[in-house]
């Protein structure tokens, strides 16, 4: 755990299942969808992933989330700006919430922290469920804005309509995370985030501004969740309160970065891009309802067997072989 | 009105006690943060319904059938969670928390979204004269049983030399095996115990609420808000926690409606984990399991 990653391996792996994945994008929209929506779930969990490379567990992130998902959807409805714009106040909103973590919960590690963050998602959204008038409550926001075309020259994304549009805009959103949660790891911040995880005394006695690296952990990431519930708010077209905030939007990053491996820096993407479509294009089929156990059974057996991630596990195998 | 008031929150109290108290017994002698605690409890529900509605089982003959059901269940739990590696409270956390991910689809899959509800016959509220206040036969049962086995716990925990070496495996683990207290056996214990009292709150929940295959989060909460305000294996201070939870929840619903009721009792966890996460009626400071 003590030394950086080994990204080699886990770049490999990601790459091949591009790949594996290119050999099925035969016209048919489904796989374009799969794959588009791998893609956001693997930069959800990049995103929570980012906070929990400092060492602390977050079962709340579905907050950030809802809260940029609304934000996004209400500054569309009320003010009728670009989705491209509100996008970003919808993170702004996230991330306000998330400097409210920390104003509130600096002083937590462990169980602690992980429990006050599962009991804070209940704020923002009986909260939003009971505004009726800026709300409509319960009942959800319907025919929020859709993702404009983009013009880049002569070519036009169509991002809506045009699965394979979506599946790169997608594709590129999840690649500039992976740039932002590979800066949170390699960069003098992420050595620093690295301290601050093995032995905060420690890192405070060489001169590591712990509170400060936790605090901006936290920004960018909430920043992030922020983002990534803004951008399914604009590709649904319709959320609720109850979906939004529900609990699997805060246990999904979590899988997901566990089963790919939380200290590397493509874990969490790798973790999304074999497990997302595993459960979609598999289990769904087999059990239309609560096929979402998957996850749960996954989470279990990761814990139990290889905690570091399934990319860790293999190069342990292969070298030991 | 007042006194109707009093009476529902002193019912939802003394219910919330039984929740916590299955949560706390586990959580004290093992560390073990069991965050499918609630959905364990629906799961119980689910079966007195099945039981009730397909064999015709009257509603007291389900509880002893359930109780057992459930132990056998919390055992299981005991051997998986045995598995788990270090760091021992976050990692149970996050396996319970799968675990309740995996019961609440699998309650889903076999029971379906629909809210379900266990019918007793009929019986006219009890009135008391001249008062205008009502006891409900539901709420005579759920106040009857949860004080009888708190009492019972209690009971076990000051007077038998089990429950002495529960206590003593809660304040030090190290110390009691020092004693020769077998300190796995006393895990085992605590989930056995606090399979029992899953098992029996159960039926008591799906005859007082509608089940629903997501709705087991909120209990989970109920356990932990009450046995942090008590700290661990304290089981009068748990009695207490649950009646002022469920004074403050009754009060919340009477004034504001039942829509806030959530965000209230997130609210009363996130301020207690804050101000004393050791516990507000522990004596200790600030326990070291925290940290």
């Amino acid at each position: 755990m003590n030394k950086p990653g080994h990204p080699s391996f886990l770049i490999l792996a990601v790459t091949f299942a591009l790949i594996a994945w290119a050999a099925f994008l035969t016209g048919s929209g489904i796989h374009y969808r799969v794959l588009g929506m791998a893609c956001f779930y693997g930069a959800l969990a990049l995103s929570w992933n980012i906070f929990a490379l400092t060492g602390a567990i977050s079962l709340g992130h579905a907050a950030f989330f809802g809260l940029g998902a609304y934000g996004s959807a209400l500054f569309c409805q009320y003010w009728h700006w670009s989705p491209y714009i509100t996008i970003f106040l919808g993170g702004t909103v996230g991330c306000i919430y998330g400097f409210l973590w920390h104003l509130t919960f600096r002083k937590l590690r462990g169980a602690a922290f992980a429990l006050a963050t599962l009991a804070s998602v209940e704020i923002p959204k009986v909260t939003i469920d009971n505004w009726d008038r800026l709300t409509s409550g319960s009942l959800g926001l319907v025919g929020i804005a859709r993702l404009p075309p983009v013009n880049l020259g002569s070519i036009t994304f169509d991002v809506d309509e045009n699965l394979q549009a979506q599946c790169f805009f997608l594709l590129m959103f999840a690649l500039v995370v992976i740039y932002i949660h590979f800066k949170a790891m390699s960069s003098k911040w992420g050595w620093a985030i690295r301290s601050v995880r093995e032995d905060e005394i420690a890192a405070s006695t060489i001169g590591v501004d712990v509170p400060g690296i936790r605090l901006r952990a936290l920004c960018v990431s909430a920043y992030l969740t922020g983002l990534c519930g803004a951008v399914y708010a604009h590709l649904m077209g319709s959320i609720e309160p109850a979906l939004v905030f529900s609990l699997h939007f805060s246990a999904l990053p979590l899988v997901l970065s566990i089963f790919g491996g939380r200290y590397q820096a493509l874990g969490p993407f790798l973790g999304a891009l074999i497990l997302y479509p595993a459960d979609q294009l598999l289990f769904h089929s087999w059990f239309p309802a609560g096929h979402a156990a998957f996850y749960g059974l996954v989470m279990v057996i990761t814990i139990l067997f290889f905690p570091h991630g399934i990319g860790e596990w293999v190069q342990q195998k292969t070298k030991s072989a | 009105m007042l006194f109707q008031l009093l009476i529902d929150s002193f019912s939802l109290g003394s219910f919330y006690a039984l929740i916590a108290l299955g949560f706390s017994l586990i959580f004290g002698v093992t560390h073990t943060f069991n965050l499918a605690h609630g959905e364990l409890i629906l799961l119980s529900g689910y079966l007195a319904y099945v039981l009730g509605k397909y064999f015709s089982i009257p509603f007291l003959f389900t509880l002893p059938i359930c109780m057992l059901a459930l132990v056998f269940v919390a055992m299981l739990l005991h051997q998986l969670l045995r598995q788990v590696k270090e760091p021992f409270e976050l990692n149970s956390l996050v396996v319970t928390f799968g675990l309740a991910l995996v019961l609440q689809n699998a309650m889903l899959f076999f029971f379906s979204a629909n809210y379900r509800l266990i019918h007793v016959p009929p019986v006219p509220p009890l009135e008391l004269p001249n008062l205008h206040l009502f006891i409900t036969q539901t709420q005579f049962i759920l106040v009857g049983l949860s004080l009888l086995v708190t009492g019972s716990i209690y009971l076990l925990w000051r007077k038998t030399f089990l429950g002495k070496a529960l206590r003593a495996t809660i304040q030090d683990r190290e110390a009691a095996r020092l004693a020769g207290i077998n300190v796995e056996h006393m895990s085992l214990m605590a989930f056995i115990l606090g399979g029992m009292l899953i098992g029996l709150a159960g039926p008591l929940y799906a005859q007082r609420e509608y089940l629903h295959p997501f709705g087991g989060m909120e209990a989970t909460l109920i356990g932990v808000i009450i046995t942090i305000f008590a700290g661990v294996g304290r089981i009068r201070g748990i009695l207490l926690g649950g009646w002022i939870l469920g004074g403050v929840e009754s009060v919340t619903v009477f004034f504001l409606g039942a829509n806030w009721r959530e965000l209230v009792s997130a609210l009363v966890l996130i301020m207690l984990i804050v101000v004393r996460p050791a516990g507000v009626l522990s004596k200790r400071a600030k326990s070291e399991r925290w940290r």
